[in-house]
């Protein structure tokens, strides 16, 4: 019996790395090896074109030492991952637990929200650059409408990063697709019964939708921790020349590694500054990845 | 089912026929630089895509074509700004394009750090004589020239003769001094209750700050020679500058600032062009759009003022050079043709066609006597060749790569009232000497 | 065919629903109900409505500017309609750089991305989701770990690799990759096949099924509307791309769309009217995919909930 059962557990096993294979090659075919260039490079002068000496933990001392825009930067972006991704979670789930109704033209409703999220691109942050205009842009005009009288957005060191949750709310219409998507395969069963139960529509809705797409919420709330932490091009095209002004207040974390590794040609500094990022995040990921068995429900786990 | 598997399987088969195409055959004479004709192929790398100047450099290329048995150059346009990133990579990569249009202001640092070739077995004799001397110098690192400049430009002053009449000013009297500028600007200023009708003049639109702080000390915060022995940021005189500027804020109003300048930031809809802005500090091109936007807007063109009699009409420029990417396959060929783009004919026809400030001195004076612009074109192309000889560069030292960052901040919190510009001129110095020993 | 499939599926339901209740109290019941659902419907459009106004009022915006003359857009202040309706900037915008050859290249590109990602993702995930082996926890860190290093410190050595295979100026750098798998969807198609009960696949092991074919016959049916998201969203990646095209092609016969939108973008000046037109051509596709595939989602419902 008992070696039966190894034979099947070994079997198991083969067949999952047959699974994850096409990963494993791809990453040592493409990523692995950029991914320890990098690492290296970080305990270097690296200048991408004449030098890589090594230099020992210099960019690193440097970087939490001295580098004030290190800090600035660091602190702009837990700013900024701290309020976009509670916002945009909770306005995806709104938005989609609306859009999961049989309303008319509810076809037509979706494709709308999920406009802006196809819509990517220079493009669009100039769309909102003319938007955000405090003298004549539109929001300022709707917000007039209803007697508030609109903020500098763009152009007051306050503004600058809600101007960016502001448009990044926008387009929440991606992660409103995952939900979507998982709150279709909830069983109608269930809905259902708690109607003949007499369950009222908010009761069913933290009762049985909320719990359902828990595994899809845990994966907007991990994803778009480590998506914001590495906001960028927003930053590089609304703050006027890519410096993240006015005042540093749009110097995010990616923008100032921009900086150094193609401004200034500082690579080695940039590539220390990914690492440290990356041990941010990761431990921000360990903890989620930790947390999620108090509150995640997967309908399909073995207990 | 069985719906879906046969749309799967058609995907796949026309799939496997979009794969023939060019996109999937690799190269595997990476090295090949020769043609079928057996011309050498010149890789020209530029950002002129667009509708105006994509005519006129492929014609430009075209000529020289034409004109050449034994190389034939191939010219690719890549985005604005993110080309360069495409050529860092390709360089990184020893695969490089044989000529690129770069930004003039880092060319010291990329010769520095390998990147562009140095040209000096090139460029010997009185080659550098036919380029502006602020332009050429900025070019080089330790003596030696990295790319040859090809366009330029320069900052003057545009303003609106009719306005200049209604208020009994002098049209063809504009302001020549910091002073008069402040008292014309004064006179010039229409307001009922709190809103202005036209505004006389701002000095921050279309210019940062440091331009007024060039002109004001005629030199660069590293000095003449560019040197970072120097550092003079934290001077009583800048200090003076930016409370000047800030007074113009305070006297206008900061919401009628941050009006104006969302419309100027945004190229679109100049007050200028619309007459509620009697005058306002640009580059020279600015013209190109009056005239096709504001047709009958009679305007006036004149060099910044001075900061007191007799101190200088600095202004501020910037630039493009070609240069020869560190790996290019053949650097003669590719000399051959930054040699023709940069002479006297070419350039002046870009001058004309572009409307654009060119490097090469006849050639910008040929073209302010061209009879192929108006005689409103000639007289703005006149004014900035006249600006050319008074305007300066601000190339990041070697040692201070990207040292505006520590000053804008600075300056931004001064005009936000959170600092003193003594305040932030002296953590400005404190920061950018500490970036110049770290580099040394 | 005037009703969409859910308002006929809805109304089913209603038949149905009606058809059930015997009694007469039975009848109030439901009734009743119905009045309550009815109200929610309506609360529920209202407030689509609303927030799809706020949706859409920067895309007007960007409407009217592609229709503008570069004339009105210059002017002071801005018209929230267009004076006199410029179609032609569409043709203008589509004729400023070869715009045919670049879709036809995005077209390429896009679809051996989408078949790539979403066959390689969903056999990769559904090996981190359903099988238990030694290792797993370690591989799937690395996997999540791949998204955390910002690009910016590979691109130029992945750059260098993908040339040292000859790969730079063809689409393999752009294709490949997408066929081994990508965090982002393998960690989201992981937690779709999470939710398949485990009774089901060792029903099928039971049997004699393996996993490819519990793969193929249980979890890709069971992941429609996973997959479906999927493949919207690596289209919408593939499309988008700017700096994968941008870095890899040479040769301005291979461009893309994105590429050729850069044009109106210059140093100097934006020709916004054009950018406009031209972005909202190079949107279309990508907006009635999303209409037509919609239904994916709903025959997820079916599938999943064992309805039928």
């Amino acid at each position: 019996m008992g070696k039966r059962k190894l034979t099947m557990r070994r079997k198991e096993s083969i067949y999952g790395y047959i699974f994850i294979l096409p990963f494993i090659v791809g990453f040592f075919a493409f990523t692995a090896g950029p991914l320890l260039f990098s690492l290296a490079g970080s305990f270097t002068d690296y200048n991408i074109t004449s030098q890589m000496d090594f230099i020992g933990v210099e960019n690193y001392q440097s970087l939490i030492m001295e580098d004030g825009l290190f800090r600035t930067s660091l602190w702009n972006t837990i700013y900024y991952v701290a309020f976009s991704v509670p916002l945009t979670t909770l306005g995806a789930i709104f938005i989609s637990s609306l859009l999961n109704q049989n309303v008319p033209g509810i076809r037509y409703f979706r494709t709308l929200y999920y406009l802006p999220a196809v819509l990517s691109g220079v493009g669009v942050y100039l769309l909102w650059m003319q938007l955000l205009e405090p003298g004549t842009g539109m929001v300022n005009l709707l917000l007039g409408w209803v007697g508030i009288d609109g903020p500098n957005w763009l152009y007051d060191p306050d503004w600058t990063k809600p101007s960016l949750i502001l448009m990044k709310l926008w387009s929440v219409g991606g992660s409103m697709l995952l939900y979507l998507a998982s709150m279709q395969g909830v069983s109608k069963h269930l809905y259902e019964a708690a109607e003949i139960d007499g369950a009222s529509r908010g009761r069913q809705f933290f009762h049985i939708t909320i719990p359902m797409i828990t595994p899809v919420i845990f994966f907007d709330v991990v994803t778009s921790t480590i998506g914001g932490f590495q906001i960028f091009q927003e930053a590089y095209i609304m703050s006027g020349n890519g410096e993240g002004g006015p005042a540093n207040s749009l110097l995010f974390y990616n923008l100032y590694m921009w900086n150094q590794a193609f401004g200034s040609f500082n690579m080695g500094y940039a590539m220390a500054m990914s690492w440290i990022l990356f041990v941010i995040v990761f431990i921000l990921t360990i903890i989620n990845l930790k947390l999620a068995p108090r509150w995640v429900h997967y309908e399909g786990e073995e207990k | 089912m069985k719906k879906t598997r046969l749309f799967l399987i058609s995907v796949t088969i026309s799939a496997l026929i979009l794969s023939g195409c060019a996109g999937f055959q690799t190269s595997n004479n990476d090295e090949a630089n020769v043609n079928e004709e057996g011309k050498t192929v010149v890789d020209f790398w530029s950002f002129w895509g667009s509708e105006l100047r994509r005519p006129i450099i492929d014609k430009i290329v075209a000529d020289f074509n034409a004109s050449q048995d034994e190389i034939e150059v191939k010219h690719t346009y890549s985005p604005w700004g993110d080309i360069w990133t495409k050529e860092l990579a390709a360089i990184a990569a020893g695969n490089p394009p044989d000529v690129v249009i770069n930004d003039i202001n880092a060319t010291a640092l990329r010769g520095k750090e390998n990147q562009a070739m140095n040209l000096s077995e090139f460029t010997g004799g009185d080659f550098s004589e036919k380029f502006y001397p602020e332009l050429w110098n900025a070019t080089l690192y330790e003596g030696d020239s990295y790319g040859i400049p090809f366009n330029t430009d320069t900052r003057v002053l545009f303003y609106n003769k009719d306005a200049f009449e209604e208020v009994g000013l002098d049209p063809e009297d504009p302001p020549e001094t910091w002073a008069e500028l402040e008292e014309y600007a004064a006179k010039l200023d229409i307001k009922n209750d709190d809103e202005y009708e036209r505004l006389g003049f701002y000095p921050l639109w279309g210019v940062g700050y440091d331009v007024w702080l060039l002109n004001a000390n005629g030199e660069n915060y590293f000095g003449e020679d560019n040197n970072t022995d120097t550092v003079n940021i934290n001077t009583e005189r800048n200090v003076e500058v930016l409370n000047w500027l800030k007074s113009w804020r305070e006297r206008i109003g900061v919401d009628v600032v941050n009006a104006f300048q969302a419309q100027i930031d945004s190229q679109q809809g100049n007050p200028f062009f619309s007459g509620d802005l009697a005058m306002i500090v640009q580059q020279p091109t600015f013209y190109q759009q009056i005239s096709e936007y504001a047709e009958d807007l009679n305007f006036g063109v004149v060099q910044l003022p001075e900061y007191e009699p007799g101190n200088g009409h600095t202004s501020w420029g910037g630039g493009f050079v070609a240069e020869i990417p560190e790996g290019s396959s053949d650097p003669e060929a590719a000399w051959k043709f930054i040699e023709y783009l940069t002479d006297q004919e070419v350039q002046t026809y870009w001058a004309v066609e572009n409307f654009d400030n060119v490097a090469n001195i006849e050639g910008a004076e040929a073209a302010a006597q061209s009879g192929d612009l108006t005689e409103e074109g000639q007289m703005v192309y006149q004014m900035a060749v006249e600006s050319m000889e008074n305007t300066l560069l601000t190339p990041a030292p070697v040692e201070a790569p990207g040292y505006y960052n520590f000053i804008n901040p600075q300056v931004d919190e001064f005009f936000l009232g959170q600092k003193t510009a003594e305040e932030a001129l002296a953590q400005a110095e404190a920061d950018i000497k500490n970036l110049i020993e770290k580099n040394q | 065919m005037a009703k969409t499939n859910e308002e006929t599926k809805f109304s089913d339901e209603q038949d149905r629903l009606e058809s059930q209740s015997g009694t007469n109290t039975k009848i109030r019941y439901w009734e009743h109900r119905g009045n309550r659902n009815n109200m929610w419907q309506i609360l529920n459009f209202v407030l689509l409505a609303a927030g799809s106004l706020l949706v859409l009022s920067p895309l007007w915006w960007m409407f009217a500017t592609s229709l503008k003359t570069m004339g009105e857009v210059m002017s002071y202040p801005p018209s929230f309609f267009p004076e006199s309706w410029e179609w032609t900037n569409y043709i203008r915008a589509w004729q400023a750089a070869p715009f045919t050859t670049y879709t036809l290249n995005t077209i390429t590109i896009t679809t051996f991305v989408v078949i790539g990602s979403v066959v390689a993702n969903s056999f990769i995930a559904y090996g981190f989701a359903k099988i238990p082996f030694r290792g797993k926890s370690i591989w799937f860190a690395i996997v999540l770990s791949t998204m955390m290093i910002p690009g910016f410190v590979t691109l130029i050595p992945q750059y260098v690799l993908f040339s040292n295979l000859g790969w730079v100026n063809t689409y393999y750098p752009l294709i490949v990759p997408h066929f081994f798998g990508s965090a982002f969807y393998i960690f989201l198609l992981r937690q779709f096949y999470m939710t398949i009960p485990t009774e089901l696949i060792e029903a099928a092991k039971m049997e004699g099924a393996n996993h490819f074919y519990i793969w193929w016959k249980i979890g890709l049916p069971l992941t429609k509307p996973a997959l479906a998201t999927v493949a919207i969203f690596s289209f919408n990646g593939a499309w988008n791309d700017f700096l994968g095209p941008l870095l890899y092609l040479n040769d301005e016969n291979l461009y893309t769309l994105q590429l050729g939108l850069a044009v109106f973008k210059g140093q100097l000046s934006t020709q916004w009217n054009y950018l406009m037109a031209g972005s909202l051509l190079v949107l279309l596709p990508v907006i009635l995919l999303f209409f037509f595939f919609q239904k994916y989602f709903i025959q997820g419902i079916n599938l999943s909930s064992g309805g039928k």
